[in-house]
């Protein structure tokens, strides 16, 4: 096998590739801030809510972890217009993408709720705190740094899924990877390219987040 | 009126009956030891006392404030009655001071310069001023213990409940938290206090109460209780626990 790699068409076209890596860093970060608040909130619901309430969140949560992204990016796209729901593609890359971490992370917090001690709470419960505040004060922090590691790859797997949203024409690094294809018919050096791209983005990720536990919560 | 009134409490976990029907009154500036066997139920009539256990049956008031009364704000309830426990349940991401300061500052709403000044004299009381800016795991068992105290204390209650304090503890720490808790009996806490120490309770209790299946077996004024048990039950518990 001989192929011999012409890269100077592909790097001519760096622009596209950096817009398109600003989106899918953008649309990594804001999925990942509503997940999280999705996941704490979702969590709480799922551990300390009503009957119902529990329910309700165990449907959501069990209906978008056996259902593909790509089919919850359709639906919302695709689907919700005929019911006069319209976003733009970056608007419905972002809800699809929330919607689904928020699922996975409600999952991934509520076994760190579910290991802090029933004592932990009574203590709270005892000082008069309320069940917001033990929430907050007390069971939130130590629930999060047990439950860092699962999550934050979560969050690392979910920027590689973000690439599913260039197929509603959301342009994304991978997006941007498919035009600059069409264009210079370089395909294997652009998959190279944006593979190279996306590593390095998820390395960057996982330093960032080993950063945010070794200063917030290594020590406590 | 009495501070703490419970009366025909029953508490089942299931069809295990728990408490069988406890009367008890604490005068306010009283001091009670609860003894009795592990299951007689003391831990659980001490739980009723702040609600964290609800009952079955009969009921149980604290300054006139029906406790098992769902309408009853227990938070606000609980603002008044301390509470000790066992494993000590520090919250173990947070320094001393802020175990210590939290309930004042989000529950009372203390200014942090204040609750800061709070912690320092209920550290002090304890004998750990200098512990302050630790962590509950850079603490030994007793120290935790006695910053549990502090922490109840910072909250200026009305009554305080020990629920075997030292149980958790080795041997060599129970004195330096039996020592706190003789100072804060001194200034005339009202105290509620299920204990193994048998001394101890001789030592410091007003009334020594004795908890045998579900129900108060035998009360009395500590020493005479003590010294001259007037049920078998009794006899044979402190038989076993003197020796």
């Amino acid at each position: 096998m001989t192929y011999s790699f012409q890269f100077r068409d592909v790097f001519a076209a760096w622009e596209f590739l950096l817009e398109g890596l600003v989106l899918t860093l953008e649309l990594s970060l804001v999925t990942m801030a509503v997940g999280l608040i999705i996941g704490l909130a979702g969590a709480a619901a799922r551990v300390y809510g009503a009957p119902w309430l529990k329910r309700i969140v165990a449907v959501y949560v069990e209906t978008i972890r056996n259902t593909p992204l790509i089919v919850q990016l359709f639906l919302i796209f695709f689907g919700l217009p005929s019911a006069g729901l319209k976003f733009d593609a970056n608007t419905a890359a972002m809800i699809a993408l929330s919607i689904n971490l928020g699922a996975y992370s409600i999952e991934i917090i509520r076994a760190g709720l579910e290991a802090i001690p029933r004592s932990q709470i009574e203590a709270g419960q005892s000082l008069g705190l309320s069940p917001v505040q033990i929430y907050r004060y007390v069971i939130i922090f130590p629930a999060l740094r047990m439950m860092f590691p699962a999550l934050s790859s979560q969050f690392v797997l979910l920027m590689l899924a973000t690439s599913v949203v260039s197929q509603i024409s959301a342009q994304d690094l991978f997006h941007m990877a498919s035009i600059i294809q069409s264009r210079t018919f370089r395909d294997f050096e652009v998959y190279i390219l944006v593979a190279a791209a996306y590593l390095v983005l998820a390395l960057l990720f996982r330093l960032a987040f080993a950063g945010i536990y070794h200063f917030v919560f290594a020590r406590r | 009126m009495s501070l703490v009134e419970l009366k025909n409490v029953v508490k089942r976990y299931g069809t295990n009956t728990v408490l069988n029907g406890v009367s008890l009154t604490v005068e306010k500036g009283e001091i009670i030891a609860i003894i009795g066997r592990s299951g007689s139920g003391k831990s659980t009539m001490l739980r009723c006392v702040n609600g964290l256990e609800p009952i079955q049956g009969g009921t149980v008031a604290f300054d006139g404030i029906v406790v098992n009364d769902p309408a009853t704000d227990l938070r606000k309830l609980r603002q008044h009655v301390g509470i000790v426990f066992q494993s000590f349940n520090l919250f173990p991401h947070l320094l001393v001071e802020k175990n210590i300061t939290l309930a004042p500052k989000v529950v009372k709403g203390v200014p942090p310069a204040e609750a800061r000044a709070l912690a320092e004299a209920v550290l002090r009381k304890v004998g750990l001023a200098e512990k302050i800016d630790a962590y509950p795991d850079q603490l030994s068992g007793g120290q935790q213990q006695r910053v549990a105290i502090a922490r109840s204390l910072a909250m200026q209650p009305q009554l305080m409940l020990f629920d075997e304090i030292t149980s958790a503890l080795d041997p060599e720490l129970v004195g330096e938290v039996l020592k706190v808790l003789e100072e804060v009996a001194r200034e005339g806490m009202t105290m509620m206090l299920v204990t193994h120490e048998i001394g101890f309770a001789r030592k410091v209790a007003n009334r020594v109460v004795f908890m045998h299946e579900g129900k108060i077996w035998e009360q009395g004024p500590a020493a005479e209780t003590l010294g001259k048990p007037r049920t078998p039950e009794l006899e044979t518990f402190l038989s076993a626990v003197l020796h």
